[in-house]
This record gives C-alpha cells, structure tokens and sequence, in this order.
C-alpha cells in the first residue's frame, strides 16, 4: 500500500472519527442545556449564549481534523 | 439558473475538489493576478459595501427613518443588544469594533453563495489575518485596563497564599500558550467551516451536472439548493461564534468587579 492509498483511507476515516467524537460531545452539551432551559425557562438566553461557545469549542475540534483533510487531500492525487 | 448552470460547467472542467469559481477568476483565467489576488478582491469589495451603506445611511438619517434607514437600524440595534448581555457597562467602548467584524465575517461568507462570488473566508490568511487582530486588541484591552501590573497577576493566576505562588511556573505557561491558541482556534474554526461549506456546495453541483450528463443536457440538476440553505445557516452561526470568542476574549481580560 503507498502512502497515496493510506491517505485516501484515513484522511475520510480521520474526520468521520472525529465528528463520532464532537457528536457525543454535541449531544451531552445540548441536552443538558435543553434540561435547563426546561426548569429555569426564564434563564434561556444565558443559556443559549453558553451554550453556543461550548458547541462552537467542541466543534472546533472535528473542524480541525477537516482542516488536515484540507491539507493532506492534495497529496492523494487525482488518478 | 444560467449563470449557475455556467458555473457548473466550469466547475466540472475543471476537475472538482474545490470551491466554485468566481466570476473574477473565469473571466480572467488561471494564471492571471486577478486569479491570484480572488480573495482580497473580494474582502475589499465586501468592506466597500459596508463602508457605503453605513455612510449614505449615516449622512440621511431622519427622525422619521425609510425603510432602509429601519433595516440598518434593527441589525446595529440588535447587536448592540446583545453585545450588552455579554459585557455589560462596557458596551459601548467595544461595541463599534464587535459590530463591525461581525456584520464584515457574516457578509465575506455569505459572499461564497452569492453566484459568481468567493467567500474570502476560505483563505486562512484572511481569517487569520482577523484572528491577529481580535488577539493583538484583547492584549491591548488587558494592557490598558487592567495596567501592567495586574495583566501580570491576571497571566500568573492571582496568587494569594503560598500554595498559590508555589504553583506559578505551571500556571504561566499554561496561560502564554492559552493565550497564543486562542487566535489560532478562531482562524481555523471560521477557515474550515466556510471552506468545508463552499466545497460541499461545489460537490453537489459538479453530483448535478453528472447526473445528467448522459443525455448532453446543458442545465445540472439543482441538488446544491438544500446545501446553499445549510450554507446561510452556517454562514451566519460562525460569524456570531466568531463574535463571541472575540467578545469573550476580551471580556476576560476587563478588570471583573464581582469578585472582589
């Protein structure tokens, strides 16, 4: 296997793993925000404004994984 | 629908694997510097409009606003709005600069949708570029609001007891390289988001132009229009995200009363 056909395996494999991850992450941080806008409905928009810069540190995560895929997909080649 | 339909087919010939082309960069071709020069082109044209509708809005201003006067108005108002939820009595000392990279981030994004046009933001020097700034001004902030000596006692973690100054050497490095990442995270969060966005959009307009091609057909299936309508979605968060990294940044560095 060269390196061309490593990376077209693990660049698409690298971003997949990494949203799995910053999914779970996602999930937990939203549900728990949706939680407690539900018992303290009046607090939602404090809420929202953490939430959206937790989701956008959490994310950043997988965006970097694509920023490698961005890159590295050069080095595949195009045959 | 023709100039899409344009687009699809330059995009198809040439190869795939990035962002539509602009107008600018068909007209000239590729090894023109207007090619080259796409991006700033673009971020120029973008801050012309901001510039141009803030001075005709601003130089007519009535008491009784139009329509346009109403718009421009609602759209500053609401950010001031809630930039004043984050930073409270300090608003109107940051706002002006907050305001300004939002609507300037949001309109270079949205720019990748506009047919014929090339999101800026798909560059990292340009985000970057944003990035150095944002950074360059907290660290102004800190300097010269909270003074020399306290940004030293912000950047060692306060130390008040012993147990505290013991753990200094740890908490130093930990703050300089925090605060060196935090330009690197805003740059490549707003890059790769707007990159990957106008890249998925091109995918499935050359997807468009394949699934039709074997009956010679001029006109691509319209498949980006869902994609173009996450686009918008997207544009807009990460302008705000951006925003509010910025405003956090420099929240964190204003001398923070309730603690004392």
């Amino acid at each position: 296997m060269d390196y061309q056909a490593m990376l077209a395996w693990a660049l698409p494999m690298g971003v997949g793993l990494a949203a799995v991850g910053s999914g779970l992450g996602l999930g937990r941080a939203v549900g728990s925000a949706m939680e407690a806008i539900g018992r303290q409905p009046e607090a939602s928009g404090k809420i929202q404004t953490a939430m959206i810069i937790g989701a956008a540190l959490i994310e950043a995560l997988t965006i970097y994984a694509l920023v490698v895929f961005f890159l590295l997909s050069g080095k595949i080649g195009a045959h | 629908m023709i100039a899409s339909t344009l687009l699809a087919l330059a995009f198809y010939s040439e190869g795939g694997g990035s962002e539509l082309p602009s107008v600018l960069s068909l007209l000239t071709g590729h090894d023109s510097v207007v090619y080259h020069w796409v991006n700033i082109i673009y971020a120029v044209v973008v801050s012309i409009l901001m510039c141009v509708v803030a001075i005709t809005v601003y130089s007519r201003r009535q008491m009784i606003p139009g329509p346009f006067q109403n718009l421009v108005e609602m759209l500053v108002e609401g950010m001031y709005n809630f930039l004043h939820s984050i930073l409270g009595h300090n608003t109107k000392r940051y706002a002006p600069f907050l305001g300004t990279l939002f609507f300037y981030i949001l309109l270079m994004n949205l720019m990748g949708i506009v047919p014929g046009g090339h999101s800026p933001s798909t560059n990292i020097n340009i985000t970057a570029s944003l990035a150095i700034i944002v950074f360059l001004y907290s660290q102004y902030t800190g300097l010269t609001q909270l003074g020399i000596a306290k940004y030293m006692d912000h950047m060692i973690g306060s130390p008040r007891d012993v147990i505290g100054w013991c753990i200094v050497p740890l908490i130093l490095p930990i703050h300089v390289i925090g605060e060196f990442a935090k330009p690197f995270s805003l740059a490549l969060r707003l890059f790769g988001n707007i990159t990957g966005e106008d890249i998925l959009v091109a995918a499935f307009v050359g997807l468009g132009v394949t699934a039709l091609s074997f009956m010679h057909s001029p006109i691509g299936l319209p498949l980006n229009i869902p994609f173009i309508l996450l686009g918008i979605l997207l544009s807009t968060i990460q302008a705000l995200v951006f925003t509010l990294l910025s405003t956090i940044y420099i929240l964190m560095m204003l001398p923070h009363e309730e603690h004392h």
